[in-house]
């Protein structure tokens, strides 16, 4: 921009000094002309004036009427001639005092010219040639012609003066312009410079950014990809890992089954010896009989009961990860409305409410997955609720940079920030474990959100409430054909 | 099938521990047929197809069989169960771990006659053994009565 305006600040100044130019040449002109004009006149005064003392000269000498017609042609002419000459050079200090003389001169030589006519013309020839051979009269018309040559030399002094002023102006003047030119040429050569490394700047930036944001696209594909890939084999370890997990299982909870069953005919033996006759029986016998073993039986009950939860918890998540996803255009405002009345018979026991908050961006997405993940964090919500408060459960949505944004926000008893990992592990919960759960919905809810290409966060501080919040794209990742 | 033959109960389960719950609760159901047991699939399909006691060559028979085998999957074998003309009318009773859907779906199709899911919780299993007990004792009837 500086450049530019640069370049038009010496344009500018290039199309003044045009201007001031151009102005001197035309007063130059002007003066020239007026110095030929001038010098016209002067020869016409002289002219005249020679011509009047020429026509005397002639009268005296033939007396011939002719000469006196031309002294009084010549004489008429005159004062025209001194005044135009006036006009002319008057501005001139210098030549202003010659004319002055001049005029003193030349009404003189007028008047002893008169005088020797009249003398002449009366028969007084010889006093006429008297004064016609005056020494004054020859030194007046000298000085005369001497004064005319003055003012001619010093009108061409001046013009002189004014032609050498004019050059060495003008030749300023052709300096500055050709440095405004050259000027003005180095800035359009700069300009077009900058202009051409600014193209070429903004084409490169634009490539590079192009090849960024493919750079950034294959990144994300690439760890999507990876992500998938090692989702699946968690996905197929677990599947595995829980049948595998399962068999053992079932020989634990069928030979448990055995010995118990086994224990009642052991107990009724026990009572029966012991009713004929108590001191064939040990306390020992008694005690593991009648309390240790049933008592550990139930012990590997429980346990083998939990490990069997969680084993189909495993299986079912599994089984989820592996479930082939539908995407399908999703009225989100009818999803969340449904979950939300899902919930309502559950929040009516707590007088808890929950609320879809108008308006809620739509996607495309697999129907299933997003009713579990909504109705987990919904259900998350009314089940961790702050005691004394009435709970409050409010989803709402929004688009954020291409992605859409959903929260279930709570008021509830909220969870430890050091826990915000945590909650979202399989088989882990927070906080007081008063609630039954094996800690798996939120490892659900997760999964299902990777898998639809989101992910998930939680704003939360104890007693504070929490803020779930699921970023999903407006379509999920095109999935990878999982065996 | 000679009605003189009783019924041979053809066992291929790995676990030693499943097979005798199975056994144990198929006698508790007063089923006293004879059971044959294998532990992986070769040895079993040898003896459905080679051997001189086995089911080809020697009477009418049931197949209990697990699906997570150590040599090869229970699938294989219960396909070669149903293409073989003179095995295939063998009622085959999948007995496994196993409850996903896609994998019962896909032994119905193969030609099993039932699919029965081994449960942790004894009492059902128990009871599923039972049933089978049941079942077996019905397609038995015929033959003791003859």
């Amino acid at each position: 921009m500086a450049v530019v305006a640069a370049g038009f600040f010496v344009l500018a100044v290039l199309v003044g000094l045009a201007g001031l130019s151009i102005d001197r040449s035309r007063d130059y002109t002007e003066r020239t002309l007026r110095t030929q004009v001038l010098e016209a006149r002067l020869s016409e005064v002289q002219t005249q004036f020679e011509r009047a003392e020429g026509s005397r000269r002639g009268y005296l000498l033939r007396q011939e009427p002719r000469f006196l017609e031309g002294h009084q042609a010549a004489v008429s002419a005159l004062p025209q001639a001194v005044d135009e000459v006036a006009r002319l050079a008057g501005d001139n200090p210098r030549q202003a005092a010659r004319l002055t003389e001049l005029r003193s001169l030349l009404s003189a030589r007028a008047a002893a010219r008169d005088l020797s006519l009249r003398q002449a013309g009366s028969g007084r020839l010889d006093e006429a040639l008297a004064g016609f051979g005056a020494a004054d009269s020859s030194r007046d018309v000298l000085r005369i012609r001497a004064i005319v040559d003055e003012m001619r030399a010093d009108e061409r002094g001046v013009l002189a003066d004014r032609a050498a002023e004019r050059r060495r102006r003008q030749g300023t003047v052709n300096l500055v312009i050709g440095a405004a030119g050259v000027m003005l040429a180095l800035l359009a050569i700069g300009s077009l410079w900058l202009l051409r490394r600014y193209t070429e700047d903004l084409t490169t930036s634009r490539e590079s950014l192009r090849r960024l944001n493919f750079g950034l696209e294959d990144a994300v594909t690439a760890r999507t990809a990876d992500y998938q890939r090692a989702n699946e084999e968690i996905q197929r370890f677990a599947y595995i890992v829980s049948h595998d997990l399962r068999s053992p299982l079932v020989n634990v909870m069928g030979f448990t089954s055995e010995i118990e069953s086994g224990l009642k005919p052991l107990q009724q033996m026990l009572a029966a010896v012991d009713a004929r006759d108590p001191t064939l029986v040990s306390q020992d016998a008694r005690n593991t009989i009648g309390e240790d073993m049933p008592e550990a039986v139930g012990f590997i009950r429980a346990s083998t009961a939990r490990m069997d939860r969680l084993i189909n918890a495993i299986l079912r998540l599994s089984r989820e990860g592996r479930r082939v996803l539908t995407p399908e255009p999703l009225n989100m405002q009818v999803l969340l409305d449904g979950v939300a009345a899902n919930a309502r018979t559950k929040a009516e026991e707590t007088a808890a409410t929950v609320t879809v908050q108008w308006p809620i961006p739509d996607l495309i997405g697999d129907r299933l997955s997003m009713e579990q993940v909504f109705g987990n964090l919904v259900d998350n919500a009314l089940k961790y609720l702050q005691p004394g408060r009435a709970g409050r459960v409010v989803v709402r949505g929004r688009e954020d940079r291409g992605r859409l944004v959903y929260e279930v926000q709570d008021n509830g008893r909220g969870i430890d920030p050091r826990d915000h990992e945590r909650v979202f592990d399989l088989f882990r919960r927070a906080g007081v474990q008063d609630q039954p759960g094996e800690g798996i919905g939120l490892a659900h809810v997760r999964a299902l959100v990777h898998r639809l290409g989101g992910s998930i966060t939680l704003e939360s501080a104890l007693d504070q409430g929490s803020v779930f919040r699921v970023s999903l794209p407006p379509r999920p990742p095109e999935q990878e054909t999982s065996a | 099938m000679s009605p003189q033959q009783p019924v041979n109960i053809v066992m291929i389960e790995d676990d030693a521990g499943h097979a005798r719950l199975i056994e144990k609760n198929i006698r508790r159901a007063g089923i006293s047929n004879q059971i044959t047991h294998f532990v992986d699939g070769g040895s079993a399909l040898e003896f459905l197809f080679e051997h001189d006691e086995g089911p080809h060559r020697n009477g009418p028979a049931l197949i209990l069989l697990d699906l997570n085998l150590p040599d090869m999957s229970g699938t294989t074998i219960l396909e070669r169960i149903k293409a073989s003309p003179e095995l295939r009318r063998t009622p085959v009773v999948v007995l496994t771990t196993t409850d996903d859907k896609t994998e019962i779906d896909r032994c119905y199709d193969l030609g099993a006659n039932v699919y029965i899911t081994k449960p942790v919780n004894y009492e059902s299993f128990a009871d599923a053994i039972r049933q089978l007990g049941l079942f077996l004792s019905v397609i038995q009837v015929p033959e003791v009565e003859v």
